[in-house]
């Protein structure tokens, strides 16, 4: 499965879903998918897309909450999975796209290439619910009833390393902008008060 | 009220009133969500806010996990407070600086100030000599809460750092959590 073919059926079966976006690929991915400005792409901060994700969906208990995680960014933070499993987030969607490498980074090798299970790891750290999928149809008869079942749930997305060093085109607005955007995204879409009557 | 209990290597002379009325100043401000990681300073306000049926009490692995809670409670509009140890700060800057110094988040950290002059714990006295250095080198506010009389500062201080838009440090010191050495 390619990474792109994956971003698009996940986007097919969206919904209503507010997205965090692990920066690299997972971000510019979604982005080249979406172009959506209810979605988060994380600039800085690796392996902390998924704890972001948490503290907001533990906010909007009624939305439901994807973050799209990477093996790079999963692999820096595992303890996550363990804060994630203790809140039990009825509306949290765990997906982490798996392609065994650092592909932005000209396409290096993931430490422990191809002998690491994460959807093992996020069982044994009490995330019940935890799958792998590996091709898009797959990936595409599943998706009902992962949006139906309540979550935590974690999906790896075991995708190909691209051949050679690729990397689609970055969202094209970043830090406060990408603030602004999604907050007010967010106060659009969910009736939240992110901002103050003057603009903090 | 005063009570004496053992608090990991301390003896406490917990001053009740003082988890209290931090505690109720942080209601004050607005918070309604608590991502934490236990310091043996900290724990006495920890036990607090995990009693709050209406605060969101999230333990973390991680200090930076918390830091990242907190920046995602943000934009659902929530208020929200990391409560953690200097140590944690200390391990969390790089996450402070790419996450939320890079998108202009405001995260309201409350922290013990270990490694002062009256804590005598040899593993923390990096911590002691560096943290402050450490946040002005990045340019994150703080503000150090020694007094009991300092406490009702927090509302003020809490609209302050959402001004600021980046993390914001409120020390609590030994003297004002009421605890000594271990006799």
């Amino acid at each position: 499965m390619k990474t792109n073919e994956a971003m698009k059926v996940l986007a097919a079966h969206r919904g209503e879903a507010v997205v965090v976006c692990a920066l690299g690929t997972a971000a510019n991915e979604w982005w080249a998918v979406t172009r959506s400005e209810d979605s988060f792409y994380m600039h800085g901060a690796m392996g902390f897309a998924a704890s972001f994700a948490l503290g907001l969906a533990v906010t909007i208990p009624d939305t439901p909450v994807w973050v799209l995680n990477s093996d790079g960014s999963l692999s820096m933070n595992l303890g996550c999975l363990l804060t994630e499993a203790g809140q039990q987030p009825n509306n949290l969607k765990h997906f982490v796209v798996d392609n065994q490498c650092y592909q932005t980074v000209s396409n290096m090798p993931m430490v422990n290439q191809d002998g690491a299970d994460y959807a093992a790891i996020a069982r044994g750290a009490g995330i019940n619910r935890a799958i792998t999928i590996d091709n898009p149809l797959e990936l595409d008869r599943r998706m009902p009833e992962i949006n139906a079942a309540p979550g935590p749930y974690f999906i790896r997305l075991r995708v190909d390393a691209e051949p050679e060093y690729q990397r689609p085109p970055p969202f094209n607005y970043e830090g406060p902008e990408m603030k602004y955007r999604f907050g007010r995204a967010m106060e659009r879409k969910l009736g939240v008060k992110v901002f103050g009557p003057t603009g903090f | 009220m005063n009570v004496r209990q053992r608090e990991g290597s301390l003896q406490v002379l917990q001053t009740v009133d003082i988890n209290e009325q931090i505690h109720a100043q942080l209601v004050k401000a607005g918070v309604r969500l608590a991502a934490t990681l236990p310091d043996d300073w900290l724990n006495g306000l920890i036990r607090r806010v995990a009693g709050d049926n209406d605060m969101r009490h999230i333990p973390v692995a991680r200090e930076a996990e918390a830091i990242a809670i907190c920046a995602g409670a943000f934009f659902g509009g929530v208020r929200s407070a990391a409560i953690i140890g200097n140590t944690g700060l200390l391990t969390c800057t790089g996450e402070m600086a790419t996450l939320c110094l890079r998108h202009a988040i405001p995260v309201f950290c409350v922290v013990s100030e270990r490694g002062s002059i009256d804590d005598h714990m040899i593993y923390q006295e990096v911590q002691g000599r560096r943290t402050i250095p450490l946040l002005q080198a990045y340019d994150f506010p703080y503000r150090i809460i020694d007094s009991p009389d300092e406490i009702e500062t927090i509302p003020d201080a809490y609209e302050w750092h959402r001004l600021q838009k980046r993390p914001f440090v409120l020390f609590l010191t030994k003297k004002l959590l009421g605890l000594r050495k271990k006799s």
